[in-house]
């Protein structure tokens, strides 16, 4: 099957051009507009038989409706027209081939139909696999190494030497490294530098690992330079006594944004002042803060960016109650009255934190260390953590609506898909002061590893859901692309 | 097609909910494994008829009864539900 046509519809794109074929399928089959939706909605019933189907097309010369329940057949041989469109899909039907055909130029206009119509509904973009183009197939042809990736492979695994109390930073570079989105950004050599070869830009070094990590050797690394320039940019971290290994994820994902900012990727920023370089684009998410005064009722909104969300451990539990608890409104009290800005005094406010947008990675702090004048602690109550996790309940939207419960709106989330995935978990062992960090990551679909500074050991998933979990991240299960439509 | 269906079926597209369903569905086809399975049958059926013209119409007759068979309740399940609670709550406005 090629997608060059028939010598039909060749023809026929002589005679007439690509416009009648336009012009059905943006009315009938991909509808731009709520004009086109009423159209098709009313009027797409077989012209013979006066039936939705099965499988309607609308014959390309007249605009005559058929079923392919014998109507089109029927058109076909009184009236002498043999190009068909199928009303739900676009293809072309030539009644003289007796199959559908394929052209390249219908086959674009249809895309573009079809994007500019998910975009007017709000629907996120299917993705398109990546196809070669002709330059990239010759370079797949040279090279003749080819790695398979098996169901056993260890690819991507590799240990990390400890430089003495360092396992703090091992773990969060495993995290980093079994990112998904993040992995694909760098092996597609996605970074491009303004500071070439200058040896100062983190992001050129992460992207040095990743080709290390995926190169196939298993000996440790050593992570020396690294370490260097993350302590030359956050000079907080320096020194070699153990550190709070949220406190460096924290301060690396800065670092490595600030230095993305600094590179080509600063044209890339968007309008509104946010952003959008490969870090805030994976990992950033919106806060919402709402504070209600209780005499006037009056709403005051904020939305701040965050990387992730410390959760307070109060006890033994869930992720889940973790995350209702923070989600839920405060009473603020008589101590703590705020301006009302309607009111023009101090009120008693209630305070209430919701998700006002979803990163891609969703990363959870659990607060097991207790920091007071009086007493450093650790907390080790188990607080358990699914392999799949929804967020819908902890979005400002889903609250919003749960509150109003007598609207009679739509249920919200039934196009929502707000599920993300467990892919690395993070632990402290240990007390406070005489501790060790350990992570867990998910190296394909179903497949976990232990990584303990230059031991990795292959884990199970209930070894990794039984784990106390200190830093939890989760990446979304499915992903959505924004369509970009002239 | 009752009167009443027909309307339903018409609203649904007027809204765009229907591509909303039609792309729900597609999605969880593809995360369940069903369209790599429903394309190893269509190589299948090329294979077994090798050399001859394959059409649309032969591939459609030969695969799609395992196909709808492939389908997984819990998809099935989740689509009905979905679109009852949908069409309910239309119905209300
Ligand atoms: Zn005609
Ligand atoms: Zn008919
Ligand atoms: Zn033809
Ligand atoms: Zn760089
Ligand atoms: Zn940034
Ligand atoms: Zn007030």
């Amino acid at each position: 099957m090629n997608d060059s046509g028939c010598i039909h519809l060749n023809n026929f794109k002589a005679a007439k051009g690509t416009n009648p074929y336009k012009i059905v399928h943006a009315f009938f089959v991909s509808c731009t507009s709520y004009e086109a939706r009423r159209y098709k909605a009313t009027s797409c019933l077989c012209f013979a038989c006066g039936q939705t189907g099965p499988r309607m097309h609308s014959c390309l010369h007249c605009i005559y409706f058929a079923c392919y329940g014998g109507h089109v057949l029927d058109h076909s041989k009184t009236k002498k027209h043999f190009l068909y469109v199928d009303l739900s899909y676009g293809n072309i039907f030539c009644a003289q081939c007796q199959d559908y055909i394929y052209d390249r130029e219908f086959t674009d206009i249809s895309r573009t139909l079809r994007l500019k119509e998910a975009k007017s509904l709000g629907i996120s973009v299917p993705f398109t696999p990546w196809l070669p183009n002709n330059n990239e197939a010759m370079a797949l042809r040279r090279l003749r190494k080819r790695r398979l990736i098996s169901p056993h492979t260890t690819i991507g695994l590799r240990g990390l030497q400890n430089l003495g109390s360092t396992c703090f930073m091992n773990c969060i570079v495993q995290t980093l490294i079994h990112t998904p989105l993040l992995r694909d950004y760098f092996l597609g050599e996605k970074h491009k530098c303004k500071t070439q070869g200058s040896g100062k830009c983190l992001v050129c070094e992460v992207s040095k690992l990743f080709q290390e990590f995926y190169s196939g050797a298993k000996t440790p690394l050593t992570l020396h330079r690294l370490l260097h320039l993350i302590w030359t940019h956050a000079r907080h971290l320096a020194g070699y006594e153990q550190q709070d290994a949220h406190e460096f994820f924290i301060a690396t994902l800065d670092v490595l944004h600030r230095h993305c900012m600094n590179g080509v990727e600063d044209t890339e920023k968007k309008e509104n002042g946010r952003c959008n370089c490969i870090i805030d684009q994976i990992f950033t998410g919106g806060l919402q803060s709402d504070v209600v005064c209780t005499s006037c009722s009056g709403v005051s909104t904020t939305i701040d960016p965050f990387w992730d969300i410390s959760l307070d451990v109060a006890g033994p539990g869930s992720l889940q109650a973790c995350l209702e608890r923070f989600t839920r409104a405060e009473h603020l009290g008589s101590a703590a009255k705020i301006k009302c800005s309607n009111c023009r005094a101090y009120r008693e406010s209630t305070k209430q934190l919701t998700l006002e947008t979803l990163p891609i990675v969703a990363s959870f702090h659990l607060k097991r260390f207790e920091h007071s004048s009086q007493i450093d602690r650790k907390i080790s109550a188990f607080v358990s953590f699914p392999a799949e996790l929804d967020m819908t309940p902890f979005m400002s939207t889903h609250r919003r609506a749960v509150d109003a419960a007598d609207n009679n709106n739509a249920p919200e989330g039934i196009f929502e898909d707000n599920r993300y995935s467990l892919f690395a978990v993070v632990n402290h062992l240990g007390s406070l002061d005489a501790g060790h960090y350990t992570a867990y990551v998910r190296q394909m679909k179903g497949s976990w590893f232990k990584c303990d500074d230059h031991m990795i050991t292959r884990a199970s998933l209930r070894e990794v859901l039984d784990s106390e979990g200190y830093l939890l991240f989760y990446h979304k299960t499915v992903l959505e692309y924004e369509c970009e439509v002239s | 097609m009752t009167v009443n269906s027909t309307i339903a079926h018409q609203r649904l597209i007027l809204s765009g909910d229907r591509e909303r369903f039609k792309e729900l569905l597609r999605r969880r086809l593809i995360e369940c494994g069903w369209r790599d399975q429903v394309r190893m049958l269509c190589r299948e059926v090329v294979k077994e008829n090798e050399g001859n013209n394959v059409t649309f119409d032969l591939l459609l007759t030969r695969v799609t009864p395992q196909a709808r068979a492939l389908v997984p309740d819990s998809v099935k399940k989740e689509l009905l539900l979905k679109l009852k609670t949908h069409l309910l709550t239309q119905k209300d406005q």
